[in-house]
């Protein structure tokens, strides 16, 4: 039965990957949405659900239509909405008149994940084969924050426009297709080297360096996003992102007691401000502001889909604490209705303060 | 020495638990005041000062704590997750204590205590635990802290226990032979009309944020009963048929009332109040909607309230659909007949 997946910034090819290695080959490769897909879903979604909701809606119907029948999604039991996103989407489905089946995997229980895997997806594999395949997964997944990260970095200071793009697409290909646990190992040295060489790049440039955080599925897909990483690399600043799967599926750094996720650090920062976890990034993302600080950055640059509930309590208290650190913060609230211009207008602006703020400092 | 005055925005989570808090409090020997009942004064403060994407519910929260301000000696402002060791509560019950002090520093000093058997694994001892840590701001005695909290919890208890009713009264109200609520006000001797009215307990409780939606509702001869007074018993049984984990604690007796009315057909009709902005509420309202649409004997209203709605058009509203009750039910009177002659 062919199997699709909501589409999920470049963690598209992770999911891929993961599938590939449980012996599932008969994938519907969820397209890139466009404004078509979030109308689509917007029309049936309910009125003041948050935005993935409507967007992952939309890539679900534009599935079915491409013939997928089973849909594979997240659930979790947490301070957020995500977990009742499957059970909502099924009722609506169904009542559309489709034929599928839902595979809702609760990332916080790697027990039930691998039950329901056993049982829905690959149940002629055992045990082990089953943690060989999230194994290669989050390595993999270590290879594509690392392109990511790369592809947000040079592609502010490239010379020929488009270069970078065409490097980082190339990178994608590469680390779907790698097989052998030593071969992942050995990319996460020659990917860095590969975009030295290959991208022709200022080298003199200092650019401004701006987070991009907030709310996990705004900063990765790149369709609710607008594209928010490539309008600022183009205004030539350099952009990373703290938010990563990484951190819930990526148990190797999780056993490790000698390495720690930069979440885990922003958490700890974050405690006089809000103490305890109140769902979705709200401390990660207060706390980023502490230490990209303290690493030297010039702003942050906060996104939220409309109605989130965690982050309304994060955007709540950005302003004291960007007073108090000197910090820039910008909340951008991000729906399907966003209007490209209106974005753009306010990222340039920001980035004026930010150089402005620079120079002030220098001189 | 007078007394430590100690307040309680009368809000939210407040009219859950404001036995508990009251009775504690006044018996450590603080004054206690609560925040008077929502009016236009405190909507407008609220309005004005909470964060503009905040539900309703939430934003008037902010304005009880700004009409208590100058009051008081400490404000409480719990952080309560949840009660329950998987379902989880609402983030911004948790939040609501760090934003404020965050927004307004010139707040009085706010007593937050935190608690959460989700997530963070609190056991029932740790409400011992914060009652001395609470109680110390208040007397040195700790036999007096002790005794103020078995007597809340005491006190807690026995609301609990004459809100919620078992399932044989609810039989009894199907049966109309008692009245939970207001009475409801007759003309002639018609039939009172049943109406289950659902949503959060700081909705429906709140005159002023549900528009007096109670009042209306039994002036036009409707006999009420809320989602709260609904037994936990039939709740539980029909969340466990969903094929999924009803994950937001005060969601599940919202949910699980509409499932129970739409099954049993024992009432007239439901009437869901849900709050713009609300997270949990805009997929419960989904959800029930979707149900309402699989079984439609029995009918459903959704009423989305913020703070723009018009008293007159929510009263269209109610009229219009106890209206619609009353005709069907003619309707299927006079239709019966005719079609044994055809």
């Amino acid at each position: 039965m062919p199997f699709t997946f909501p589409h999920f910034g470049s963690l598209k090819y992770v999911f891929k990957v993961l599938l590939n290695e449980l012996g599932r080959f008969d994938l519907v490769m969820p397209t890139k949405p466009n404004k078509k897909t979030a109308q689509l879903g917007a029309i049936h979604s309910p009125e003041f659900i948050c935005t993935p909701f409507k967007i992952t809606l939309g890539t679900f119907i534009e599935g079915l239509e491409r013939g997928a029948t089973e849909l594979g999604m997240g659930g979790c039991n947490a301070y957020c909405r995500f977990g009742y996103y499957w059970p909502v989407q099924k009722l609506i489905l169904e009542d559309l008149g489709y034929d599928f089946k839902f595979i809702a995997l609760n990332y916080e229980s790697p027990k039930e994940i691998i039950q329901v895997i056993k049982k829905e997806i690959s149940p002629d594999l055992n045990l082990l084969q089953i943690i060989r395949a999230f194994r290669i997964m989050w390595l993999k997944n270590r290879l594509t924050d690392l392109v990511d990260k790369l592809l947000y970095k040079y592609r502010a200071i490239e010379i020929t426009k488009g270069s970078t793009e065409r490097v980082a697409q190339k990178a994608f290909d590469m680390i779907v297709e790698l097989k052998g646990i030593r071969n992942i190992k050995r990319a996460t040295r020659t990917l860095p080297q590969m975009f030295e060489n290959e991208i022709d790049y200022d080298k003199k440039a200092n650019p401004l360096k701006v987070c991009v955080n907030g709310e996990i599925y705004v900063v990765l897909e790149p369709s609710l996003n607008l594209d928010i990483m490539k309008r600022l690399n183009e205004i030539g600043v350099h952009v990373e992102t703290p938010i990563t799967l990484g951190r819930y599926i990526d148990v190797g750094v999780k056993l490790n007691p000698f390495k720690k996720f930069h979440s885990q650090l922003s958490v700890a920062a974050a405690k006089p401000y809000v103490e305890h976890r109140c769902g979705g990034e709200t401390q990660e993302n207060l706390g980023d502001v502490i230490m990209y600080k303290k690493e030297g950055w010039d702003g942050i640059v906060h996104l939220y889909p409309f109605t989130c509930m965690p982050e309304i309590i994060s955007r709540s208290i950005f302003p004291q604490l960007s007073k108090e650190y000197n910090m820039p913060v910008m909340s951008l609230v991000l729906d399907e209705q966003t209007a490209e211009a209106g974005l753009q207008t306010r990222l340039e602006a920001f980035i004026d303060l930010l150089s402005r703020k620079r120079d002030a400092n220098e001189n | 020495m007078a007394p430590l005055k100690v307040g309680l925005p009368r809000a939210l989570i407040h009219y859950k638990f404001f036995t508990l808090w009251e009775t504690f409090f006044a018996e450590l020997g603080a004054e206690v005041i609560i925040s008077p009942e929502t009016n236009k004064k405190i909507r407008e403060m609220a309005i004005s000062a909470a964060p503009d994407e905040d539900c309703y519910s939430t934003k008037l929260y902010f304005g009880h704590v700004l009409a208590l301000k100058d009051q008081v000696d400490y404000l409480f402002i719990p952080r309560f997750g949840s009660n329950h060791k998987i379902n989880v509560g609402c983030p911004k019950f948790l939040g609501l204590a760090e934003v404020l002090l965050s927004m307004f520093p010139d707040l009085p000093p706010i007593i937050r205590p935190y608690y959460s058997k989700a997530k963070s694994g609190h056991k029932n001892i740790r409400l011992l635990f914060i009652a001395f840590s609470v109680g110390y701001k208040f007397t040195k005695n700790p036999f007096k802290i002790l005794h103020a909290f078995r007597k809340s919890v005491k006190a807690y208890k026995k609301y609990k226990k004459n809100l919620i009713i078992d399932e044989n009264t609810l039989h009894q109200w199907e049966r109309s032979e008692v009245v939970l609520n207001d009475h409801p006000i007759l003309t002639d001797d018609e039939k009172p009309l049943k109406i289950a009215l659902v949503g959060h307990t700081y909705v429906i409780n709140d005159g002023y944020a549900s528009l007096d939606i109670r009042k209306k509702l039994s002036e036009l001869g409707a006999d009420v009963i809320t989602s709260e007074q609904m037994p936990r018993d039939i709740i539980e049984q029909y969340m466990e048929t969903l094929d999924f984990n009803m994950y937001f604690d005060y969601e599940r007796e919202i949910l699980g009332t509409i499932m129970y009315f739409l099954e049993s057909n024992k009432v007239d009709g439901i009437i869901h109040l849900m709050i713009f902005g609300c997270g949990p509420d805009s997929i419960v309202g989904e959800m029930a909607a979707r149900f309402y649409k699989r079984k439609p004997e029995t009918l459903l209203l959704q009423l989305v309230l913020d703070d723009l709605t018009a008293e007159a058009g929510l009263r269209t509203r109610i009229e219009a659909f106890i209206d619609m009750i009353k005709r069907r039910e003619k309707k299927v009177a006079i239709h019966l007949p005719t079609l044994r002659i055809s």
